[in-house]
């Protein structure tokens, strides 16, 4: 995403005060969902569409940890971006050493 | 403001034949699991614009990776580019964008890679720097100015 989309997403998204008191709760360090939802009184399904919006801005993410999903500030993402590059490398050059070998043997059976 | 990374590689085989092979789910399982780790390889496709290919692999299944290809051009047997969204075993994502050649050349096909999208440290020091900070205070005000 460019930057403006990042922030159009992310205003829409802090344009609800439920979603702003969870940016403030999340400020005082990562909770699950169910531990979000406790003070406001909403159900779990409520609150994990509000978390989704956040998620979707960039504003929030979320991990599984154990049989529960933990949310915390983001944008834990980018931190992690030379992470996944060279994840990603790694994941390319095993595909394509896979389709070169792959066409060697069938070379190598076919004659 | 963001990060692509580009591989190339000459296979030996035409580019119809090295197109089919990277896209067929059937021949992804094969030719995943030459090289390297065996594993689980899951593989599904509808191959179109507007389709998908997905990817599902790991050691087991508690250490599964997924990726899912939304296909933008399917230009058989010169093109295919893709929305790439991925996700590791945590459930952390990254959504970045696909391209990739196929060129006829002497010898085969030369299959060139080139994913881009991904967030650059200037993109993360902008969150750190500006929108992070200055966003936190304003919402720590508005929440005090609420309560009172």
């Amino acid at each position: 995403m460019v930057q403006e989309q990042v922030l159009d997403r992310a205003f829409a998204a802090l344009a609800d005060s439920t979603r702003r008191g969870i940016l403030a709760r999340l400020g005082e360090g990562p909770a699950t969902i169910g531990q979000l939802a406790e003070p406001s009184g909403m159900t779990l399904t409520g609150l994990k569409k509000h978390v989704q919006v956040l998620e979707d801005a960039g504003l929030v993410t979320t991990a599984k940890v154990g049989r529960t999903r933990e949310c915390r500030l983001g944008p834990d993402r980018l931190e992690d971006a030379a992470g996944w590059i060279s994840f990603y490398q790694k994941l390319w050059e095993r595909r394509l050493d896979g389709l070169e070998a792959y066409f060697l043997l069938k070379k190598g059976i076919d004659s | 403001m963001t990060y692509e990374l580009t591989i190339s590689r000459l296979i030996p085989a035409t580019p119809e034949e090295v197109f089919d092979a990277y896209t067929d789910p059937e021949k992804q399982k094969i030719w995943f699991n030459i090289i390297g780790e065996p594993g689980i390889i899951e593989a599904t496709a509808d191959l179109r614009v507007g389709g998908y290919i997905t990817n599902v692999w790991g050691k087991s299944e508690d250490e599964l990776f997924r990726e899912t290809n939304t296909i933008r051009v399917f230009d058989r047997p010169n093109h295919l580019a893709t929305s790439s969204s991925g996700s590791d075993p945590s459930g952390m994502t990254m959504d970045t964008e696909v391209d990739i050649r196929f060129e006829a050349v002497d010898g085969g096909t030369l299959m060139t890679v080139v994913q881009s999208g991904f967030p650059s440290e200037e993109m993360r020091d902008f969150f750190n720097t500006y929108a992070w900070v200055g966003a936190f205070d304003r919402i720590t005000k508005f929440l005090e100015q609420a309560a009172r």
